[in-house]
């Protein structure tokens, strides 16, 4: 029975804590439907189309990163359990284990696999990139949502002497076009 | 005593009713969130036989990250696509499928009746009642539980952190390559298709871009 | 019934009550970590998380080259590393100037899990060649393909490093780990080039097949576990010499499973389905690393498992080998005609490759061990020619690989073009050619074993696959004439070699007709490369290596006669 008794202790408070979070949001939350309120954009812009990828695929990396350590934790409990026996040994054992999980974590870091945001949208804002080619150019106006198979592939090696005429300019190329 | 029953038939019935949400739910969020309840289940039975480190697992690995895992496949996806059940993908996997599942169960009952004669259905030396303990010998009188003992952690880790040794530190080149692995994949480069094929001839092209171009 | 109303019925045992807990503690026997018998893992190991903690601190200051030369030089390290092995296996008390230390003779280390002998130190070696070649060719491939980064180098390492794992392996467990390590590394570089959809799909198609025979492998583990009490091969092999189960069902599922599992590593017919689209789709110095080490690394494994673990058990998977053999030998050949994609021709030529090397594994003697080990070390170098002159032949995109696009290659790059035709003569086993040699003792070797029904298979296949490599010779040579097809397909253009493909062209050139022209030297290496399973000398015990009775591995389990029952 006694062995019984933290899981279910566990359990009261899990259940406890889930229906308490409810609860506080239903009492706390203040209401004030309407419709611009239940709108994705409160501001006012009406969405063109349904999102329909919700997240990045960074979070799926992080997820994957999270498993990553958390099966490197998971060997820690029973050296946890037995760290008295094994002693220096068992401590060298389990640092060697940790030093190559964790050297994975600086490669992650050095790599900006965890940078979100900031990094992403500046490469965004490069409108006129240095390495713009006369397909790109064509394809930032209108044609979003168009897949990218359909670029036509006749265009593609003007990107070959594009250098080579950099100073006619894009937007002549634009034009032309 | 009683407590074992009680446990068992809650966890029993915690499983069944979650692994049921998992195929019947319409919402694969609600399918994903059964399976919580089942992992969660099996875990506890776990703890009952003693598998104190496989409840661990169970619950760190599984439902704390593989379900979340998958949670997050989903949003990738787009929760809000349904699918509709009633369309098989693949002629006959409905058929196929039942008949698998029917064929397993089976296997399962006639491990459960058959068990008296043990010896001839599972042939091996020691079959899986062999305990994990340290000098707990083979006594067929008793439950894996029993000769196991709580200290089946410190079984696993005595175990873990000699004989197996270097497997265990292997392991850990295996969870950096999946870091690696992951990074790599995940990034995304500017455009993903076939790479246009290289000019034969850089003048000709030119001049058929040119043309192209001239004709719009 | 009873057992669950006896888990039922257990009492709840306290948590502090048990009586393990009030027992004296058990005194840990501390493994004995032999530093040397683990350098070759350890360098190639550690140089590839050496390389990644680098090159993510001081990120961009790597020079040209310079991931290339880094995996050259820890690949060299790694194989010097395992020389002094080969000196201490075969008893030579010192190595050059070196004095060598004992224990003589092969021997097994790190609490049993892994073993030292003739026959992992020569896997190690080649798996070492494959991982140089495969940098040599991956340096200009990847800047020219712009995914140039450490990335590669260190999947490289990583996956070699799983290899001599397998090659070492004297434990199931070890061994799954060492195949989980060298393919999920593989299953990545598959997919390592972005810009490219086949490698994607490449990448994911491996994954997932790959992943599902690794499933297979592990459950066959756990069978094999559940029959034998134990993943040990060594203590596998005792108990099984002692005691001859008579209801071995479990046993013999556990070995089909674990088969299948190897059989896809290897590409065996009938698991072969993906690597004609893995091998086309990856990027080509990673199809010729496939080819080259990972098929080492597979063989390794299932001499280790099967000849040395179950070596009681051949009666058994001998007929299953054959067969796999056979069909490997026969599709392998058959259906590598039919490709016009000359990746794909040579993902089939590799297949066929593994039928023959099968064939001089079932016959599971010393004989059909070296004529495999002969067989590896040639077939290394000719595949990974291949796949090199592929590499270049593809040029940017790495999409070049049909057949029409070798049109008129003899006249734009002949000097390419002659290697090439050396590589595929070599492969259709020409004599004067390293692949001649190879044949003839994987044939010799199913022949002495009695199975000349498979010899003779072997002879048809490999007089059947000669045409794939003519046709691409043909191609390359011939086909000018050829008007109208000529004018529609772009002439190859003139490829300018790199330095680092050409000198591992150049290499596997020189290995293929000198160990064909000599193949005594490496003959005789592949000879006294034996595979032998040897358990670990206990620490306490006085008894030698080989004398220690069954109980001798148990450091804390249960005894392994189970004398109770």
């Amino acid at each position: 029975m006694s062995s019984y008794l933290p899981v279910l202790v566990l359990f009261v408070l899990a259940v406890a804590f889930g229906l308490l979070s409810l609860l506080v949001s239903i009492t706390l939350s203040p209401k004030a439907r309407s419709q611009a309120k239940e709108a994705p954009y409160e501001c006012g812009i009406v969405p063109g189309r349904e999102a329909p990828e919700r997240f990045p695929v960074k979070f799926f990396l992080v997820a994957m990163i999270f498993i990553v350590f958390d099966i490197e934790i998971i060997f820690f409990f029973p050296w946890a359990v037995v760290f008295r026996e094994l002693g220096g040994y068992g401590l060298a054992v389990i640092g060697i284990f940790a030093a190559l999980v964790f050297e994975s974590f600086v490669y992650l870091i050095g790599n900006g696999a965890l940078e979100w945001g900031p990094r992403q949208r500046q490469r965004r804002a490069e409108i006129v990139s240095p390495d713009r080619t006369l397909t790109s150019t064509i394809r930032r106006v209108g044609a979003e949502g168009r897949p990218a198979a359909l670029e036509p592939a006749a265009l593609a090696p003007a990107a070959h002497h594009a250098p080579g005429h950099g100073d006619h300019g894009h937007g002549d190329h634009g034009a032309a076009a | 005593m009683a407590v074992n029953y009680v446990v068992f038939f809650i966890c029993a019935l915690i499983c069944l009713l979650g692994a049921t949400g998992v195929v019947f739910s319409r919402n694969p969020v609600h399918a994903a969130l059964s399976l919580v309840a089942t992992l969660f289940g099996i875990a506890v039975l776990f703890v009952q036989q003693s598998a104190h480190f496989l409840a661990a697992v169970q619950v760190i690995v599984y439902t704390g990250a593989i379900v979340v895992l998958i949670l997050f496949v989903m949003m990738l996806l787009g929760v809000d696509q349904e699918e509709d059940i009633d369309e098989e993908p693949l002629l006959g996997v409905r058929a196929a499928g039942t008949i698998v599942a029917t064929i397993l169960l089976l296997g399962l009952l006639a491990v459960f009746f058959l068990q008296s004669n043990r010896s001839t259905l599972v042939t091996g030396e020691r079959s899986v009642t062999a305990p994990l303990s340290v000098d707990a010998s083979l006594d067929s009188t008793k439950g894996v539980a029993e000769t196991a003992g709580p200290d089946n952690m410190a079984t696993l880790g005595r175990l873990l952190f000699t004989r197996y040794v270097f497997a265990f530190e292997v392991t850990a080149a295996l969870l950096t390559i999946a870091v690696v692995g992951a990074v790599v994949l995940a990034r995304r480069p500017d455009r993903l298709q076939p790479v246009p094929d290289e000019p034969e001839s850089m003048d000709d092209d030119f001049m058929a871009a040119l043309e192209s171009e001239a004709g719009h | 019934m009873s057992s669950l109303a006896a888990v039922l019925a257990q009492a709840a045992p306290g948590l502090t009550a048990g009586p393990a807990a009030a027992a004296p503690t058990p005194t840990i026997t501390v493994p004995d970590i032999e530093w040397t018998a683990l350098l070759p893992i350890l360098v190639l190991g550690l140089g590839a998380v050496l390389l990644l903690t680098l090159t993510s601190l001081a990120r961009g200051t790597v020079t040209r080259s310079g991931y290339a030369i880094y995996t050259v030089l820890v690949a060299t390290g790694a194989m010097a590393t395992a020389a002094p092995l080969w000196g201490r296996v075969h008893a030579w008390d010192h190595l050059g100037k070196w004095e060598l230390s004992p224990p003589y003779g092969p021997f097994s280390a790190v609490a049993g899990a892994i073993g030292v002998d003739g026959f992992s130190v020569f896997i190690t070696l080649l798996i070492g060649v494959a991982v140089i070649l495969g940098a040599l060719l991956a340096d200009d491939y990847l800047r020219r393909e712009g995914i140039d980064g450490p990335e590669y180098y260190v999947l490289l390492l990583l996956s070699a490093t799983g290899g001599v794992i397998m090659a070492m392996a004297n434990d199931l467990i070890v061994l799954f780990l060492g195949l989980e390590t060298l393919s999920i590394a593989v299953y990545v570089l598959a997919a390592i080039h972005l810009k490219r959809v086949q490698s994607q799909e490449a990448g994911l198609k491996y994954f997932v097949l790959g992943g599902f025979s690794s499933a297979f492998f592990l459950y066959g583990v756990a069978m094999v576990y559940g029959a034998t009490g134990s993943t040990n091969l060594v203590q596998i092999k005792d108990l099984l010499a002692v005691k001859v189960p008579t209801h071995n069902a479990l046993l013999l599922i556990g070995l089909g499973l674990m088969l299948v599992g190897l059989g896809f590593k290897v590409a065996a017919v009938p698991f072969h389905s993906w690597s004609p689209d893995v091998y086309d789709g990856a990027p080509s110095p990673v199809a010729a690393f496939m080819a080259s080490g990972v098929k080492a690394a597979g063989f390794a494994g299932l001499t280790r498992a099967f000849l040395l673990g179950f070596g009681q058990f051949a009666s058994d998977w001998q007929p299953v080998l054959y067969f796999l053999a056979a069909a490997s030998m026969l599709v392998g050949a058959i259906v590598g005609i039919t490709q016009t994609n000359v990746k794909r021709a040579l993902a089939y030529s590799s297949i066929n490759h593994a039928g023959f090397m099968l064939m001089a594994l079932q016959a599971a003697s010393p004989k059909g061990v070296t004529g495999l080990l002969f067989y590896l070390a040639t077939y290394t170098f000719m595949t990974v020619g291949s796949f090199g002159i592929a590499t270049l032949a593809g040029r940017t995109g790495d999409g070049h690989h049909d057949l029409a696009d070798y049109r008129g290659f003899s006249r734009t790059n002949p000097a390419l073009a002659g290697l090439f035709v050396l590589f595929l003569l070599g492969q259709s086993g020409f004599p004067l050619t390293s692949g001649f040699v190879a044949k003839f003792g994987s044939i010799a070797a199913a022949v002495d074993a009695g199975s000349w029904h498979l010899a003779v298979i072997g002879m048809v296949s490999a007089a059947i696959s000669a045409f794939i490599y003519l046709r691409i010779i043909v191609a390359m040579y011939m086909a000018e004439s050829d008007t109208e097809a000529a004018e529609k397909a772009p002439k190859a253009a003139r490829i300018k070699v790199p330095f680092g493909a050409g000198l591992a062209l150049v290499a596997c050139a020189l290995a293929t007709i000198g160990f064909g022209i000599l193949p005594n030297g490496l003959n005789r290496v592949a000879g006294e490369a034996e595979p032998v399973l040897v358990k670990e000398p206990v620490p306490a015990a006085a008894s030698g290596a080989d004398g220690a009775g069954l109980t001798g591995l148990d450091l804390t389990t249960i005894p392994t006669t189970p004398t109770t029952r």
